[in-house]
């Protein structure tokens, strides 16, 4: 309810004024609650003090979905998705029109399957019940695992993540793939059998990215650039500075700063060198990786009968835009 | 004459809806085409939406709402019996059922899951607590207000004590209580959704939500349509089904 009532007033937004030309030069930002750089641009106001001529606006999204919304009406301007919200949005029938130029974090341990103790692999899940969010990253990763074990006849629900953990204690689900804090909870009484970070690993990677409006990049490059050198500073602070980093994201989150170091650590994040490696932004001449996890992200929705055709691969790869990095 | 009126104005509609988004103001992801979600209905009844087809989303959903408004108006009749003749616990019970009865369903939706789980029961509770007390306030009031000269008349014509609510009280609030049930019908159906926002399919509900979700604006467009439309037909049922147990409404003997 509370979403659709969210899409109703971004349609009353995108009715009641262009919303794509904005008076003056303003940047919309779309966020969410992930202990990842752009919660430390926010924190310590990077992007106001880089930019003091643009009003810059941060607006709390729940899901990607909602981004792609957003994204749609013209709303804001740049955004954080996960790799599954994008892949629909670069796809027909919605093939918006926005671009990756940063990737935000990969997951890694924040995101896993845990089950009941006494299962023991993830074959063992066959016929069990198994929860997770669908349209979600945590969704795309438990389908491609279990498929990779060849598991066809576990039963599949969707939860968002207060109602996994009550599922869980009632003893409702034998298993569930979802992200922090429910999976804290999950783990003291349950077995890990997977993380997205191993997954990562056998090419079936998942990510938190940032999207731009097209418009936006063409428009206004010079904002975009700045943009994207605080959000390599934030990387970079997280590496010089831990202590401090995880006392911006604490903030953010409401968290103690241990507890937010250690969310933090479970996330893999790259600096802008390590983006333009070929393993995942690549070069304007050479498209990187990622735009192959995004295609076969793409397969899986097909599957799911969530999108009808799996895009060309160079819909993925006209859809990062590796050459604003700094 | 008033059928055609009525299907001139659907057709109207369906006219400005084609134009709107003929003119596509908005993306079609805000409005879809009429003929996409003419194709949506044709694709959802044959090969199915999650897992269901369109049918198994509605079926699923009615036998939600029968079993919680049969619960919820059982309850409410005998809780209003009980709460118009007996004045202690009309002080009582009274302030619980307004409270329950000013409650949004979603707001205690998370309580029903942690206490009755993910599956069929946290659903029929809800639907069971949002039918309930529109009823209950209905029958209370009509018990109560039954005149006393019907009372008295009964009485002096030598009806027995224990005839009394059975022969007396209860036909002639029987027009009350109808129309509670009627509204406690409705309350159930707009709860529906709210009801399915957690593990909700097969549910149409469910499947709102679900293409909601995926921004298959079609899809949702397309369960409102059949929500609306089952709606309208219960309520129709429920008219015809007035009119044969309370033929004596309006009428004062």
């Amino acid at each position: 309810m509370k979403r659709v009532i969210a899409a109703l007033l971004l349609l009353a937004t995108a009715c009641s004024a262009p919303a794509d030309e904005p008076a003056g030069t303003a940047l919309r930002i779309g966020y969410q609650l992930i202990p990842n750089g752009d919660l430390i641009v926010k924190d310590q106001k990077w992007l106001e003090q880089a930019l003091p001529d643009t009003e810059i606006t941060w607006s709390k999204f729940d899901s990607g979905g909602d981004v792609n919304t957003a994204m749609i009406a013209g709303a804001i301007d740049i955004g954080l998705a996960g790799s599954s919200p994008v892949t629909r949005g670069l796809s027909a029938p919605l093939s918006i029109p926005y671009r990756v130029p940063w990737i935000f974090d990969v997951i890694g341990d924040n995101e896993a399957l845990v089950a009941k103790k006494e299962i023991t692999s993830v074959a063992g899940l066959a016929g069990k019940t198994i929860a997770t969010p669908f349209a979600s990253t945590a969704h795309y990763s438990l389908l491609a695992i279990l498929a990779e074990a060849g598991v066809t006849d576990a039963k599949v629900i969707d939860l968002q993540p207060p109602d996994i953990q009550a599922a869980w204690v009632r003893g409702d689900i034998d298993a569930a793939y979802v992200w922090t804090p429910v999976l804290a909870e999950l783990e003291k009484d349950g077995a890990v059998l997977a993380t997205s970070r191993e997954l990562a690993g056998k090419g079936k990677l998942t990510a938190d990215l940032a999207v731009v409006r097209d418009e936006f990049a063409d428009k206004h490059p010079e904002i975009l650039q700045e943009w994207l050198r605080q959000q390599d500073r934030a990387v970079k602070l997280t590496r010089t500075d831990p202590a401090a980093a995880a006392a911006a994201i604490g903030r953010q989150l409401n968290l103690d700063p241990a507890e937010a170091g250690r969310q933090l650590g479970q996330l893999v994040l790259l600096d802008a060198a390590e983006q333009r490696s070929p393993d995942y932004l690549g070069t304007a001449e050479a498209p990187g990786k990622l735009a192959e996890n995004l295609r076969s992200a793409a397969e899986f929705l097909v599957g799911q009968k969530q999108l009808d055709a799996v895009p060309e691969l160079t819909v993925f790869q006209k859809g990062l835009l590796p050459n604003a990095l700094p | 004459m008033n059928l055609a009126l009525r299907l001139g104005a659907v057709l109207f509609l369906l006219a400005v809806w084609q134009v709107v988004a003929w003119l596509k103001i908005w993306p079609p992801v805000f409005v879809p085409e009429p003929v996409a979600v003419w194709d949506q209905l044709l694709r959802t009844s044959t090969e199915g939406y999650s897992g269901y087809t369109l049918a198994g989303h509605l079926l699923a959903s009615l036998r939600r709402i029968v079993l919680g408004c049969l619960y919820g108006i059982g309850g409410g009749i005998v809780l209003g019996l009980l709460i118009g003749v007996v004045p202690v616990l009309r002080t009582l019970l009274n302030p619980l059922v307004t409270f329950v009865r000013t409650l949004p369903p979603l707001a205690y939706l998370s309580l029903l899951v942690i206490w009755f789980g993910i599956g069929e029961e946290p659903k029929v509770w809800l639907l069971l607590l949002a039918a309930l007390p529109p009823v209950a306030v209905a029958t209370a009031d009509a018990v109560r207000g039954v005149h006393d000269d019907y009372l008295n008349a009964a009485r002096s014509l030598g009806a027995r004590p224990w005839e009394i609510p059975y022969r007396v009280v209860l036909p002639s609030a029987l027009p009350e209580i109808v129309t509670g049930v009627r509204v406690a019908v409705g309350v159930a159906y707009t709860t529906v959704v709210a009801a399915e926002t957690v593990n909700g399919v097969p549910g149409i509900g469910g499947m709102v939500r679900d293409a909601q979700r995926y921004n298959q604006t079609d899809v949702v467009v397309l369960g409102i349509i059949v929500i609306g439309l089952s709606g309208l037909l219960i309520d129709y049922l429920l008219q015809t089904l007035d009119r044969r147990l309370v033929p004596w409404r309006g009428r004062h003997i």
